[in-house]
């Protein structure tokens, strides 16, 4: 392994890692976000560093499942536990959002049972018509004023410009990235790649660039060359690179990916010249690929066929926590619509994070890669 | 040796069944002795008998025939609409049907009172429906009370709408998404209607736009404008629904509650069906007066009313008979439940756009919507528990948990403890799944309701006797 990815390997196996604990010595506020649909832009806009809540495959949910229900998706609860349990108690803000109905239980819980000292709620249409987008247009400017009201700087065009430039490095560093594991011998496996998007999210883009840019460099030259099968994966929220190892370890190859944590989070580029929070509501309302919205089945399905023929894929494994409305309905009609088209698709409904449920996974994938592993 | 027997494909759907089997109901007359009662029992299959001779109970007889009466019209007109030039359209229970009964070209049918009718009403209580939507991948978790019906639709040649409209985004993700795997899987268009999660005046406004936009795609669709006229007379029935809806409220504060356990499901099964229609407003009047009769004649199915219960979401609908009937043997009053928590405002009937603003504001204030659409969905949740439990003087509060009901799980345990905190109710939380009898054994919940009443309910109310009679001795 290279110097820089055994240091994103390091940032990224722990919630307060290094990165965010320096950033906070040195006076710094972070601001916790869980949604995709959150624009992280507006946060690092007024000098505080935003902060993608993770639960890195944390199993353990007592104090969690005190406040949830075990009709929860199990994602939630983790991350709920360990906002309860102290893990996150370096967070200055939490921005909520109604990504789904467990996210917002689990920050309802979150602020009921131990309050932050900044909490804002960003409200995200499920649908995109014109009145949807002006709405969300009044929102974005109302997150960007709270926001910079908690950081006690009024945030200006520039420093949302600045914002906007520097995480769109970030997606498009990032896109770079995706765009190199088309190789027939990619520089970097699933796992690795996983491993840079939550990177992207858990230090300042400084940092993350420099990283990303360092281990780009290593990389070139070399490949994975060792696999059986080209690997899609889809699906609900999975910020676990060991179930990626996992499915890797079987033979398989995960090239790319259509996840809340992966490709949806920085595919789409930002128009950097229009109004700034124009242009956030347009990406982070127009250009969102996610199950819920309820009127795009159409383009994420669009989305998914093109990831298939770019990365050249032998089979798409559509992965969702168990309780997951959203995921657990799109992947069936992800499965039908592919299924249809000749692609082979392994629905695969699990527990987050919990070794009790490994087995079964590996079980699964391995029949799914011996199905379509004679294609390569 | 044993012939292999092979099941043949049920390929009747519910909407069929059920339709057929009210209008089978719809030819009894308005009055039946209970000889009649009994002879009719033996020609129908266990589970529907099992459901209608709770329904038929004395007491509950006139209200359940002009309930059941109801459904009959509204299933018959459903299954009529295509020969009359009209467009069937699915909705979900959180979008009041009014507004489609002011078209002349359009007919709502209603997913989850159609799941809730198979399950109350057919043999076998519609789990084939649920198996068959099960067949296509789709998860155990799904919410069964569209699924039965949908399943049906998804795998059968049942009765199929011409449209969708979903308006559950913000609500209920299972039930929004579920909505848009039948739409996309029989290509029949969705209109989709949102409630911004923004109790401010602009996210209520936003909803209103968001009502209008839905009216206008609606009048497109049907090749049909939706004038003052058309409006008129379905604004003025809805108002003298809510008005007979407050009268029921209002009976509900007496004690013993004089309004039967089953007209708390029958009230809601008006509001999402026949509601601001002719049949709507005799169903409701017949509920009125019988519970004015009981009233004045000081009947209650106990010696005495032991606990009134606020159950705080759905019900369990697949055995009437062992849930609303045997709490009221039990003195258990059965005061209402989250789906009946209609909060309807008159309507000003002045104008076209002071109809439909009125309409939208019915549409904001639908069960599920108002509560857990809300900015905070257990603060708006509780809010509308609390008030009602006061309202109704109720001592405890029954969360039947039905699984697939994951936004309100999810904040349950706030409503549990501000409950208790704030006003004193108790909340029992029971697992289950509202409509599936498979997943729910009825006699675990009795015996769960049964202790919860003895240990925490009877004692407290005890206890607040004592307290009350202390303070009188004390003043006097």
């Amino acid at each position: 392994m290279s110097d820089s990815m055994q240091r994103i390997k390091e940032l990224t196996a722990t919630i307060e890692n290094e990165a965010v604990r320096s950033w906070k010595e040195g006076g710094g506020k972070v601001f916790g976000y869980a949604c995709v649909a959150t624009p992280p832009e507006i946060i690092e806009a007024a000098g505080v560093l935003p902060y993608r809540i993770r639960a890195l495959g944390n199993p353990d949910t007592d104090i969690a499942d005190s406040h949830l229900s075990r009709f929860n998706c199990s994602f939630c609860r983790s991350c709920l536990q360990l906002g309860l349990d102290g893990t996150y108690d370096f967070l200055d803000g939490l921005i909520e959002t109604n990504g789904c109905d467990h996210l917002r239980g689990m920050f309802e819980n979150w602020q009921y049972v131990k309050p932050v000292p900044f909490f804002h709620y960003l409200k995200v249409p499920h649908l995109v018509d014109e009145g949807a987008v002006e709405y969300f247009v009044e929102e974005i400017a109302l997150y960007r004023d709270a926001i910079g009201e908690a950081a006690g700087k009024e945030i200006s065009d520039e420093d949302l410009r600045g914002a906007i430039a520097s995480q769109e490095k970030i997606r498009a560093s990032l896109r770079d990235m995706y765009e190199s594991r088309k190789a027939e011998e990619p520089p970097f496996t699933g796992e690795e790649a996983l491993a840079l998007v939550l990177l992207s999210s858990a230090v300042s883009s400084d940092e993350f660039l420099e990283l990303c840019s360092a281990v780009v460099d290593e990389r070139k030259g070399s490949g994975v060359g060792d696999y059986n099968a080209r690997l899609l994966l889809i699906g609900a929220a999975t910020d676990e690179p060991m179930l990626v190892h996992e499915m890797e370890s079987l033979g398989g190859l995960v090239v790319s990916d259509a996840m809340c944590y992966g490709s949806r989070a920085f595919w789409t580029p930002i128009d950097t010249g229009a109004d700034p929070v124009r242009a956030i509501a347009s990406m982070y309302l127009e250009q969102l690929l996610c199950p819920r919205m309820y009127e795009d089945f159409p383009r994420r399905l669009q989305y998914v066929k093109d990831a298939i023929e770019e990365w050249n894929v032998d089979g798409v494994i559509a992965v969702h926590n168990k309780f997951c409305d959203v995921h657990g309905v799109d992947n069936v009609q992800m499965r039908l619509a592919l299924e249809k088209e000749g692609m082979p698709v392994l629905t695969l409904e699990k527990e987050y994070g919990s070794a009790a449920d490994a087995g079964r996974i590996r079980t699964r994938v391995q029949a799914f890669l011996e199905r379509i592993g004679g294609r390569r | 040796m044993t012939a292999l027997k092979v099941a043949a494909a049920p390929t009747v759907g519910l909407f069929d069944r059920v339709s057929d089997l009210f209008a089978v109901i719809n030819m009894l007359p308005d009055t039946m002795s209970d000889e009649e009662i009994t002879g009719l029992m033996k020609v129908l299959p266990p589970d529907s008998a099992h459901s209608l001779t709770a329904m038929l109970k004395p007491h509950l007889r006139e209200g359940s025939l002009a309930f059941m009466k109801m459904l009959a019209g509204w299933l018959q007109q459903a299954k009529e609409a295509p020969e009359q030039g009209k467009k069937a359209v699915l909705v979900p229970f959180n979008f009041p049907p009014e507004l489609l009964h002011a078209f002349d070209n359009a007919y709502p049918i209603t997913s989850e009172l159609l799941s809730s009718l198979g399950v109350i009403a057919l043999e076998g209580r519609g789990e084939r429906y649920w198996d068959m939507a099960r067949g296509l991948g789709l998860p155990d978790h799904i919410c069964s009370s569209n699924s039965i019906e949908l399943g049906s639709m998804l795998a059968s040649d049942d009765f199929r709408p011409q449209a969708l409209v979903s308006s559950a985004a913000g609500s209920c993700d299972i039930n929004a998404k579920i909505h848009e795997f039948v739409s996309h899987y029989h290509d029949i268009p969705q209109f989709l209607l949102e409630k911004p999660v923004d109790d401010s005046e602009r996210g209520i406004e936003q909803f209103q736009k968001n009502y209008l936009l839905l009216v206008g795609r609606l009048e497109e669709f049907f090749e049909e404008d939706l004038t003052y006229e058309k409006l008129l007379p379905v604004a003025e029935k809805t108002n003298r629904c809510a008005e007979l809806f407050f009268d029921l409220w209002d009976l509900h504060k007496a004690s013993p509650c004089p309004v039967p356990n089953l007209f708390a499901l029958y009230t809601y099964g008006v509001r999402f069906s026949m509601w601001g229609t002719d049949a709507g407003i005799d169903c409701m009047n017949t509920m009125v007066d019988v519970s004015k009769r009981r009233l004045a004649a000081g009947e209650y199915p106990a010696e005495r009313e032991v606990a009134r219960c606020l159950l705080v979401y759905t019900s369990y609908y697949f055995d009437l008979a062992n849930l609303f009937n045997w709490m009221e043997s039990k003195g258990y009053s059965y005061l209402a439940d989250g789906l009946g928590l209609l909060f309807p405002e008159p309507i000003d009937t002045s104008s076209r756009e002071s109809i439909l603003r009125g309409l939208a504001t019915e549409a904001i204030n639908m069960p599920m919507t108002r509560q857990v659409g809300g900015e905070s969905m257990s603060m708006s949740w509780l809010e509308d528990a609390l008030y009602v439990a006061k309202e109704l003087n109720a001592d405890c509060a029954i969360y039947s948990g039905h699984h697939s009901c994951k936004q309100t799980w999810s904040v349950l345990s706030i409503l549990r403890t501000e409950m208790m905190e704030r006003a004193g109710v108790p909340l029992l939380a029971l697992e289950g799944d509202s409509w599936l009898e498979r997943m729910t054994p009825m006699s675990a919940i009795q015996q769960r309701i049964d202790e919860f009443v003895t240990n925490v309910v009877a004692s407290k109310t005890e206890t607040t006797r004592r307290k009350v009679g202390r303070k009188k001795r004390e003043e006097a």
